[in-house]
């Protein structure tokens, strides 16, 4: 018991329990808990956990949540993927290896909206595999381009990690989100340049298809033109100020609602299905949330912050090394944990640590998303790989990480753009 | 050696934290010989409505908040919100304690913890993006408020109250959610909004104010030596509610001197004063009614406070 | 395909269908109606303040409340069809012998843990039924969205022991 007074040892109890299997928000509220009453007994220890759960799931900041999840829910019941697919299909058929970079720009889009890498990755696989493979796509650039397409969506707003970061940092969401706009298009692009790396190195023959006449090629925006008219909606009603982020996201869910009405896709079944998933995605967010609340106090009270920032600073007291560190630390969390729980367990940490070295946080926020992005699809353990591999059974995960290649050394490109260039993060949300 | 854990939630810049509890601590330390040690901790345990119970249930030792935060929990404080009190924090603040020790706290509300003090901010005044020349200005805009009683002179007065935490107060103003707030001279300066704000209309005595309290878990500070408890008090009730108001005169005095050239501020007439008064007499009345539920005599305790304010702000 | 099958896929894990299909269909009309409320509401207090200069009063505070509501009503269904996040990196290559010991004993310390938090949940309801705890402007009691949450994690923390019964189907 007073053994776990001492943070070093906590952390670790809390990794083997969450290697057995434990879900994370129950392990995380486990130790926070225990952890807690080492240090301060249990019954005040007790009455956190209860004030915690009770206090933080009535917090008006974070009903931005449930309703941008019902906006993507109800975006992906209008039959987004395949209308976007089609769309990126028409405009980029003519380039070389324009079918990967169509489906990098569909994966894009389609998990910034649904804001799953299992949803994107089962869904996208299903529209976009036997396309490539008809055209003769290898197996290692198909896949490739829908798990590296399918991490932009965590970055490009509206974004679920984004909304927690700004809750646990207090910084302005509205911001964070107008600040993912322009790293997200660098990432779109980088991933397009990574494609003709693949063929290029490959020596794939890929073979390129007739231009589409423009005329056709606009008729083909017509299934995403609702989508992106709500895109505009919501991050135009945030950038001027006619709405705040919290009422951003009533807003976007009440256009998305009518979206499907006026498709003539709302059936009663259906929508209840997309509002069921809505409401138990909400809850599992909201307990990995509590959890790491649970335990953020036992970070707190132990000391452990404090520890950490001495131990950086006894490192180099510098701020490029203080960020390579923060770096790899994400690379090697992110072989074991998700997007979500990683964010909620480190950030608590690092931002006062990142703060203290003069490093802009809504940057900041940018960067941890984008790092966590590039975890996705780092070997040995890349979650989206795992996941794309889980639904294309016949593909081998070599094949899958061979593929990826290129696209994490674009990736890497992107993470020295970031840290060079801080203006590709802030540029648009200082224009606000 | 005794260790105080102290819950605090506002950013550590913040004067109330740097100004006012810092050194204080200190001071509690210097007094025991360092036998009694404060130690802040560096993230908040819960948020703002939190923060009684954490000292309450031993989470934290010490935790201070506002009282409007737990929306029917506290009736009596709503004494030390009324508009028209005073533009001295000392005075409001020192009237707030004499009269919680006179009167007020014979209702129980802080079963379980020693009160360490209790006090307000500076004025409550109204800032805005619009012109507010007169009273009827104030109708129609959109006001931004942090209280139920605000939400009531808001409404009264014809606004449109906006509801939203403080720290939001920049999003919601910068981004025209809300066309102004209701702020002491400090706030507006701490939070930024000096730039976006242009108008100012102060009424003698503030139109509102928010009463604040820091608090101690009872157990330990009955854990604390006889000897101890003898040097800390005198730290602590009057004298630390003085201090408390003497760091908001002052924060609110370099703000208002910050507003120079960037915030047009026009002083009620007193005919208008005579217009506002009546119009929130029965708001007045209505919150003594409310202080008079927890069987305190609300209205003695409302004359009490005006009776104190006056007789503090003629020593000043 | 019935409803629940609908909602929540064809029950291939966990609970027998007989049991799952009426509480998905309890919580998923109960779900979307708080949703679309909440919606419903946002666009009725943005439309208002702007059109009327009338935005809702007490929109803040009815959203909070529904908030909780919705967080506590998905997480028995989110126990009920195991979309709780784990690490599977090891538990995924365990031998079946272990992990036949290691699924109760996980399951088990789950459910422990939403026991606890539904008791702290309702000891803490009652201290804020206890001072008269309310919201800021409609003056609403508190309170018993405390002992709703706390009923919903007794729910699916028994959801979840059941669940040591069942084991998962489609498992070599
Ligand atoms: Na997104
Ligand atoms: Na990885």
């Amino acid at each position: 018991m007073s053994l776990l007074a001492h943070w070093e040892f906590g952390t670790l109890v809390l990794f083997i329990l969450l290697f057995l299997g434990v879900p994370i928000s129950f392990a995380l509220a486990l130790l926070g808990t225990v952890g807690t009453a080492a240090i301060i007994g249990w019954s005040p220890s007790y009455s956190l956990l209860g004030q915690t759960y009770f206090e933080h799931s009535r917090s008006y900041s974070l009903s931005i949540l449930p309703l941008f999840l019902m906006m993507g829910n109800f975006v992906v019941q209008s039959g987004i993927a395949r209308d976007l697919y089609s769309a990126a299909y028409a405009w980029l058929r003519h380039r070389k290896g324009g079918l990967a970079v169509a489906t990098v720009v569909a994966c894009g889009g389609f998990s910034s909206v649904c804001g799953s890498s299992l949803a994107t990755a089962s869904t996208m696989a299903k529209i976009a595999l036997p396309n490539m493979r008809k055209f003769g796509y290898p197996d290692s650039l198909s896949t490739a381009s829908i798990a590296a397409g399918g991490t932009l969506g965590i970055l490009i707003p509206p974004s679920v990690i984004l909304v927690f970061y700004g809750i646990m940092t207090q910084q302005d969401i509205g911001k964070l989100f107008l600040a993912g706009i322009l790293p997200g298009i660098l990432g779109v692009v980088l991933y397009a340049v990574a494609v003709r790396i693949s063929i290029r190195f490959g020596h794939f023959d890929l073979p390129v298809e007739d231009k589409l006449p423009l005329r056709e090629r606009i008729v083909a925006l017509k299934g995403v033109a609702g989508a992106l008219g709500l895109f505009a909606f919501v991050m135009g009603g945030i950038y001027f100020g006619v709405f705040t982020p919290t009422e951003s996201a009533g807003m976007g869910a009440g256009g998305a609602f009518l979206l499907v009405l006026l498709q003539g896709r709302l059936n009663l079944s259906q929508t209840l299905s997309t509002l069921f998933e809505t409401a138990k995605t909400t809850a599992m967010m909201f307990f990995i949330l509590f959890g790491a609340l649970t335990f953020a106090n036992y970070v707190n009270l132990s000391g452990m912050s404090r520890d950490i920032q001495t131990l950086v600073t006894s490192v180099g007291d510098n701020p490029l090394m203080v960020i390579l560190i923060i770096t790899l630390v994400y690379l090697v969390l992110g072989c074991v944990l998700e997007g979500l729980s990683m964010i909620t367990l480190t950030v608590p940490i690092f931002y006062p640590i990142v703060a203290a070295q003069g490093f802009d946080l809504i940057w900041f926020g940018i960067y941890v998303v984008i790092v966590t992005e590039v975890s996705y699809i780092t070997p040995p353990v890349g979650l989206n790989a795992f996941v794309l591999k889980s639904v294309v059974k016949d593909v081998q995960l070599g094949t899958i990480f061979r593929g990826l290649t290129s696209f994490l050394l674009v990736d890497v490109l992107r993470v020295v753009l970031i840290l060079a260039f801080p203006a590709i993060v802030l540029l648009v949300p200082n224009m606000m | 050696e005794t260790v105080l854990t102290m819950n605090s939630w506002l950013p550590p810049t913040h004067p109330q934290v740097s100004e006012l509890f810092v050194p204080w601590m200190a001071d509690i330390e210097r007094v025991t010989e360092g036998r009694v040690k404060i130690n802040m901790l560096p993230a908040p345990l819960g948020p703002p409505p939190a923060a009684f119970d954490l000292a309450k249930n031993g989470v934290a030792d010490i935790a201070y908040s506002v009282h409007g935060y737990t929306p029917g929990r506290f009736k009596t404080p709503m004494i030390a919100e009324m508009p028209f009190m005073s533009d001295s924090s000392v005075a409001t603040s020192v009237a707030f304690w004499r009269v919680h020790e006179a009167l007020l706290k014979d209702a129980g509300e802080y079963e379980g913890v020693k009160v360490l003090t209790l006090f307000t901010h500076g004025p409550g005044e109204i800032f805005s993006t619009k012109p507010i020349e007169t009273p009827e200005d104030i109708s129609g805009q959109k006001i931004r408020i942090g209280s139920a009683l605000a939400h009531s002179i808001a409404t009264d007065l014809g606004a449109v109250p906006v509801e939203g935490p403080s720290s939001k107060a920049y999003e919601l103003l910068s981004q025209g959610v809300a066309d102004g707030i209701f702020f002491p001279f400090e706030s507006v300066n701490f939070f930024n909004l000096n730039d976006i704000l242009d108008y100012g209309y102060t009424v003698p005595g503030g139109l509102y104010n928010t009463a604040m309290f820091v608090v101690m878990n009872e157990a330990k500070w009955n854990s604390i030596s006889p000897e101890d408890q003898a040097l800390i008090e005198p730290l602590l009730g009057e004298a630390f509610a003085r201090r408390a108001g003497e760091m908001w005169d002052k924060v609110d005095a370099e703000g208002r001197a910050s507003m120079e050239g960037k915030i047009a501020l026009k002083a009620a007439t007193p005919e208008e004063i005579e217009v506002l008064r009546d119009r929130l007499a029965p708001i007045v009345a209505s919150q003594i009614a409310k202080v008079s539920e927890t069987g305190i005599d609300g209205q003695a305790a409302y004359d009490m406070l005006f009776d104190e304010i006056a007789k503090i702000e003629a020593e000043e | 395909m019935n409803l629940s099958e609908n909602i929540a896929g064809p029950h291939e894990q966990g609970l027998p269908p007989k049991a799952a299909r009426p509480i998905h269909g309890v919580i998923a009309v109960a779900c979307a109606v708080l949703l679309i409320a909440m919606m419903g509401l946002t666009v009725v207090d943005v439309l208002g303040r702007y059109l009327l200069n009338s935005p809702v009063k007490g929109a803040t505070e009815l959203t909070e409340l529904m908030l909780a509501a919705l967080i506590f009503l998905g997480l028995p269904a989110a126990t009920l069809d195991r979309e709780h996040v784990t690490v599977d990196l090891i538990t995924d290559r365990l031998p079946l012998a272990i992990d036949k010991i290691r699924r109760p004993i996980v399951l088990l310390l789950s459910v422990g843990v939403q026991v606890m938090i539904a008791w702290r949940l309702w000891v803490t309801a009652s201290q804020v039924a206890g001072y008269g705890g309310t919201t800021a402007t409609l003056e609403l009691p508190v309170a018993p969205i405390g002992y709703f949450s706390a009923m919903l994690c007794i729910v699916s923390a028994v959801i979840m022991f059941a669940e040591i019964f069942y084991p998962m189907r489609g498992k070599n």
